[in-house]
């Protein structure tokens, strides 16, 4: 069981302040939803929290089972058991879906996995995610149409089994079947393994598949609504303008 | 009428003598053309070629090439008469360890200026396969040695390859004879033991009319002191409808090792070659590497890869040659520089005139992997066909930061990260290799380099 708490955050780039004092918690096994329109912050939160060198925390924390993660490098926050779903992943050339798997998962252990023990995940994973196991042997995003870079995405989340895994955008760019057996990915991930996610998401198309517990609304880098399902609902109904008019209101 | 132009800006006009200013491009094509064309000494007895190209060493000066505006490429600090020809009497009993007892069609190991060892499978020696020093060949065999060496090595264009021409001892000499698929590499092997000697090599190999081989060659040193030249030759001439896949792996280590270096593939009717070398070292490496197209419907790959570090100086002119039409050529190189060293790949697309319905196209990769180092890349095109086809392409990469992050977000640090990229950069052509051993080699050279220069990296990647 791990938590990751997200306390006062405040990020900037080189121009601007992108986040303003961000609080989340997303617990294993939970499932969280955070939408905003564009612009709001959300890849901003995304990197932010596996610690891209670009974005600087200028106050406030990020921390896992009460471990603050703002000093640790990327790869380090990954083998604490924190993973991110590219919104935009990149091509790696010349390394192949499993050959790029077989080192990120020998990257979080002692021992070399072994060939057998690693073909059999590999083999359940291609299932759940419902790719040719040929798949695996092309270089990892090169080429890749955008539905196949999002599954080579759910694919290392399987393998690497994270506690806390956080989704940018992952049902952007999707036809109607990619984003349901991307989402039917996720929400097997979390019935299976119990992962918790940040599914972060501009459009809530995904949110039809993967039903969150918990929905945050993002804006001008700051949660400004909290609640559950019936959030994304009303979202869907009335669009961002009326909870900006209310927030405005209220503050 | 005379051509005329106006006098530039702060030229003394009027002045006799003044020479007539010549066509954008003339100079630059009279560089490359003498490049290629040198005078010859083959098609006589090794004694008469050995005393042209010694008149040629006497007559020249040590070379320097001017690869680009930035820099140049000068062996003139090389005292090459204190170099020395250093002999072995004894022979080994076994082949070199690092070919791992792989099944070989046949093995010529030379060491310094003597060869070291000969294996040939027996069974292809009594279906004429002819493997042994290219000194036996010339005695034993003397009418396919004339027939073939130096047709198409010169001598004369500078002083390192008339030195070549003239004191090669040892030499490795392969002759297939028509018909025979071989699916075994031969494998020949120069060794360097020792720093502050001279290495001539030549190897002559011949696949003749329809027979396929592999054929690897080595150049490998540890770290040697005191200035060495290893001065190569090969040429390799496949007839009609043969097919080959050569492979040529230079690691020359640590020491003062100058490698100059000519090879020149040539390809006949119907003929294919698939050429890639690999130059993973060497303190200064300059290599004229040559595929000519002889032959109607002759077609060739032309890979190539090279990784310069530390101080190292590479050069490489690579040429892609037409001489008849149809003919086809796919010219792939990659090459990645490090801590200060100074890289430079020229590459030459010439399609005589005449060779019509040549098609051809040449790439360049570069990966720059550190502020120090230098590496250029310059692509020329001479066409004297109009029904043809060539073109050139090419990219200028660094360490793309957002890779290294993605990479990260899976677990793996900086230094792993960077690995995966420089070695997915070169793995493209690794793989043509075709043999796991031998790509495995490949790839264990480049870690090592890489985990050498791990630091340097580092800081160049933080730098920007």
């Amino acid at each position: 069981m791990a938590e990751l708490q997200i306390r006062n955050l405040h990020v900037r780039t080189e121009d601007r302040e992108i986040l303003r004092g961000v609080d989340l918690t997303v617990r294993t096994g939970e499932l969280h939803a955070l939408l905003g329109p564009n612009g709001s912050g959300k890849s901003t939160l995304a990197n932010t929290i596996m610690g891209h060198p670009s974005y600087e925390v200028t106050e406030g924390e990020i921390l896992l089972d009460g471990q603050a993660l703002n000093e640790l490098a990327p790869h380090e926050r990954a083998r604490l058991g924190l993973f991110l779903a590219f919104q935009y992943p990149v091509a790696v050339p010349g390394v192949s879906v499993a050959n790029f798997l077989r080192m990120a998962i020998n990257a979080q252990r002692d021992e070399p996995i072994k060939v057998k023990e690693f073909g059999s995940q590999l083999d359940h994973a291609v299932r759940l995610l419902d790719v040719d196991r040929s798949f695996t042997s092309r270089h990892l995003n090169d080429g890749f149409s955008g539905g196949e870079k999002k599954r080579a995405e759910i694919l290392q989340m399987a393998m690497l089994k994270p506690q806390i895994a956080v989704l940018d955008e992952t049902d952007s760019g999707l036809d109607i079947d990619a984003l349901r057996t991307v989402a039917e990915g996720v929400a097997k991930l979390h019935a299976e393994q119990g992962v918790g996610a940040l599914i972060i998401t501009h459009y809530q198309r995904i949110l039809d598949y993967v039903k969150p517990q918990f929905v945050h609304i993002l804006m001008d880098g700051r949660i400004v609504m909290r609640g559950g399902p019936e959030l994304v609902a009303r979202l869907e109904r009335e669009g961002y303008d009326p909870i900006r008019e209310e927030v405005a209101a209220n503050a | 009428m005379p051509e005329t132009t106006p006098p530039a800006a702060g030229s003394s006009q009027g002045t006799p003598g003044t020479p007539a200013p010549r066509k954008a491009g003339t100079a630059r094509e009279a560089t490359l053309n003498f490049a290629l064309d040198g005078v010859g000494a083959g098609g006589v007895p090794l004694a008469e070629s050995r005393a042209l190209a010694l008149a040629a060493y006497e007559r020249l000066a040590l070379p320097a090439w001017r690869r680009s505006g930035f820099w140049t490429t000068t062996l003139e600090q090389l005292d090459i008469e204190s170099l020395e020809q250093l002999t072995h009497a004894e022979r080994d009993a076994d082949a070199p360890a690092f070919l791992g007892g792989q099944d070989a069609a046949g093995i010529l190991v030379q060491r310094d200026s003597s060869v070291a060892h000969v294996q040939l499978n027996g069974e292809l020696a009594q279906r004429g396969v002819i493997l042994c020093s290219l000194e036996e060949a010339a005695q034993n065999h003397p009418q396919l040695f004339e027939r073939y060496y130096l047709r198409r090595l010169q001598i004369d264009r500078h002083k390192i390859e008339a030195a070549s021409a003239a004191f090669w001892s040892g030499g490795a000499f392969l002759y297939v004879p028509p018909g025979l698929e071989l699916d075994d590499p031969f494998q020949i092997v120069y060794e360097i033991s020792r720093g502050g000697t001279a290495q001539y090599a030549h190897t002559l190999a011949i696949v003749d009319r329809g027979s396929s081989i592999r054929l690897r060659e080595y150049g490998l040193a540890g770290d040697t002191e005191g200035d060495t030249l290893h001065a190569g030759a090969f040429e390799l001439y496949l007839e009609d409808a043969a097919r080959c896949r050569l492979a040529q792996v230079t690691d020359w280590g640590g020491g003062r090792v100058h490698d100059v270096s000519t090879s020149v593939v040539e390809v006949a009717r119907d003929a294919y070659c698939h050429w890639l070398p690999a130059l993973l070292g060497g303190a200064l490496i300059h290599h004229h590497d040559e595929i000519a197209v002889a032959g109607q419907g002759g077609d060739m790959a032309f890979r190539g890869l090279f990784f310069a570090q530390r101080d190292e100086h590479l050069d490489v002119f690579a040429v892609d040659l037409h001489e008849t039409g149809p003919s086809g050529g796919d010219v792939h190189w990659r090459g990645a520089a490090s801590g200060e060293s100074r890289a430079s790949f020229e590459g030459l697309i010439k399609i005589n005139q005449g060779a019509q319905q040549s098609h051809t196209y040449l790439q360049f990769h570069s990966m720059l992997l550190s502020a120090d180092a230098e590496l250029d890349a310059i692509p020329s095109v001479l066409v004297g066909a109009d029904d043809v086809s060539a073109s050139h392409g090419g990219t200028v990469g660094e360490l793309d930061e957002d890779l290294i992050f993605y990479m990260q977000t899976r677990g793996l640090t900086r230094p792993q990260a960077v690995r995966v990229i420089v070695e997915g950069f070169f793995e493209p052509l690794i793989v043509q290799l075709d043999d796991p051993q031998l790509e495995q080699l490949v790839r264990d050279r480049i870690g090592a380099k890489l985990a050498g220069a791990a630091d340097e990296i580092e800081r160049y990647a933080l730098a920007r």
